[in-house]
């Protein structure tokens, strides 16, 4: 226990602060630029005075005469630039709402041979291990189980479960998952199977021994196996690690789809 | 009266917990890794609300993990389970007083957790094992969940030791020695 009350609060406030520097550090990719900030507010305004100073002091005699003048055309400034502010907020909107109709339009376009209903993603894992999501439809708007889900830029996964209006869908980024897909020149097959290690990156394995795996190679479902229809886009290859052994060398493939912001996605029912 | 409040609001913690754990922690992550908080939830009942119910408690909120998000009942239930059944022995063996006991219960109990489901996953999916991965991933949520022990320490004790003394009362004897 604490020896006083006030050590205890003292120590949890810092162990607060030192969890939201953590997190903010852990997470974003300019760690320099953020320090280069707070250093630069801590002087800057101080220099900015200095130099303010130095300036009018160094024979700026206009100063006091055109300060009336500048009241002004600062009154006036003012107003036009809430004016534009304004009408930039409205054509804010108008732009977030045309590129979601887009989205619509294309995705609905893109795999237009397939019977699709649109979904929002509602809910992410829990869990760190498994990267399964839940999407806002389900029995009442047909969608059944084994059914595959797909989003923008291609395969998210497939439906496992479906309540009246929910569906779970695990990702191909689970590790319990594993799609039967084919490189796009040479059409042979590879498994492509999640990872702990990226939420963007397959591990393709399997790969024949005869093949020539590129990178930069499109890989997409090949059809085997009775869940994904084929012809679905996953990835690229991004990286062919060869091993000692021939036989277990593998890859990795860079899915398509940004897991990390996924939010619309289409449920194929036809197969 | 007051046992009924106290399980309703232990309830009503754990629903708000999912919550909690589902939007808040997915955005406010350490390097992309979540804590665990029903780890220390299912921990905390059953240090201070005894055996019983730790085992009831994991078991319920295991299962209703495994309904809303996980591919078959039973791995997280199992797994919430065994957690109140250790806090119960946690609690006979060692005193809760003091707040590094209670981070040394979180480390335990995260680590067995953790490694418990990973492995029933591995088999039950053939999922490939990635131990280096996967103890990376270990290490930064087992600190997360140290630090937020030290944030909410005092609500644990407060609550605690009112949950106590309603269910076990005078069978108390170790906290006054």
């Amino acid at each position: 226990m604490y020896k006083s009350k006030k050590a205890g609060i003292i120590g949890i406030i810092i162990t607060i602060i030192i969890l939201i520097l953590i997190v903010i550090f852990s997470n974003s990719d300019s760690n320099l630029s953020f320090f280069e900030n707070v250093a630069s507010n801590l002087v800057m305004p101080i220099q900015n005075g200095m130099t303010y100073l130095k300036n009018k002091i160094g024979g700026n005699n206009t100063f006091f005469t055109d300060i009336n003048n500048l009241k002004q055309e600062n009154e006036e400034l003012k107003k036009k630039n809430s004016e534009l502010e304004q009408s930039l907020r409205e054509l804010e909107n108008i732009k977030t709402q045309n590129e979601t109709l887009k989205e619509y339009l294309d995705l609905a376009e893109k795999y237009g041979e397939y019977k699709t209903i649109p979904g929002y993603v509602i809910n992410k894992d829990i869990s760190n291990y498994s990267k399964t999501i839940v999407i806002n439809i389900g029995k009442e708007d047909g969608v059944e189980e084994n059914m595959t889900v797909i989003g923008d830029q291609g395969l998210v996964g497939h439906v496992i479960s479906v309540t009246d209006s929910t569906a779970k869908v695990q990702t191909i980024i689970d590790t319990a998952s594993s799609v039967s897909c084919s490189m796009s020149t040479t059409k042979e097959a590879i498994v492509c199977k999640g990872t702990l290690d990226d939420k963007s990156l397959l591990k393709a394995m399997y790969i024949p021994t005869d093949s020539n795996i590129i990178q930069g190679d499109s890989i997409e479902t090949s059809g085997l196996g009775g869940i994904y229809p084929k012809g679905i886009h996953i990835g690229t290859v991004k990286k062919v690690t060869n091993t000692q052994n021939l036989t277990d060398r593998y890859a990795l493939i860079e899915t398509a789809v940004d897991f990390d912001k996924l939010d619309t996605v289409l449920v194929i029912t036809n197969k | 009266m007051k046992k009924t409040i106290i399980n309703i609001s232990l309830v009503l913690i754990a629903y708000f917990l999912y919550f909690l754990q589902s939007n808040f922690f997915n955005w406010f992550t350490i390097a992309g890794v979540m804590p665990n908080l029903f780890v220390i939830l299912v921990l905390f009942i059953g240090l201070f609300h005894g055996r019983t119910a730790g085992i009831v408690y994991g078991l319920a909120i295991g299962m209703v993990l495994d309904l809303v998000l996980g591919k078959q009942i039973g791995v997280n239930m199992i797994g919430l389970g065994i957690i109140g059944f250790l806090a119960a022995l946690f609690d006979k063996n060692f005193s809760k007083d003091s707040r590094a006991t209670i981070m040394f219960m979180v480390l335990g109990a995260t680590i067995i957790f953790e490694v418990m489901v990973y492995v029933a996953n591995g088999i039950l999916y053939a999922s490939n094992m990635e131990l280096f991965n996967f103890v990376k991933i270990l290490a930064v949520e087992v600190i997360y969940n140290l630090i937020l022990t030290i944030i909410i320490y005092p609500l644990i004790q407060k609550f605690g030791y009112y949950i106590e003394n309603e269910y076990k009362g005078n069978k108390i004897l170790t906290r006054y020695f």
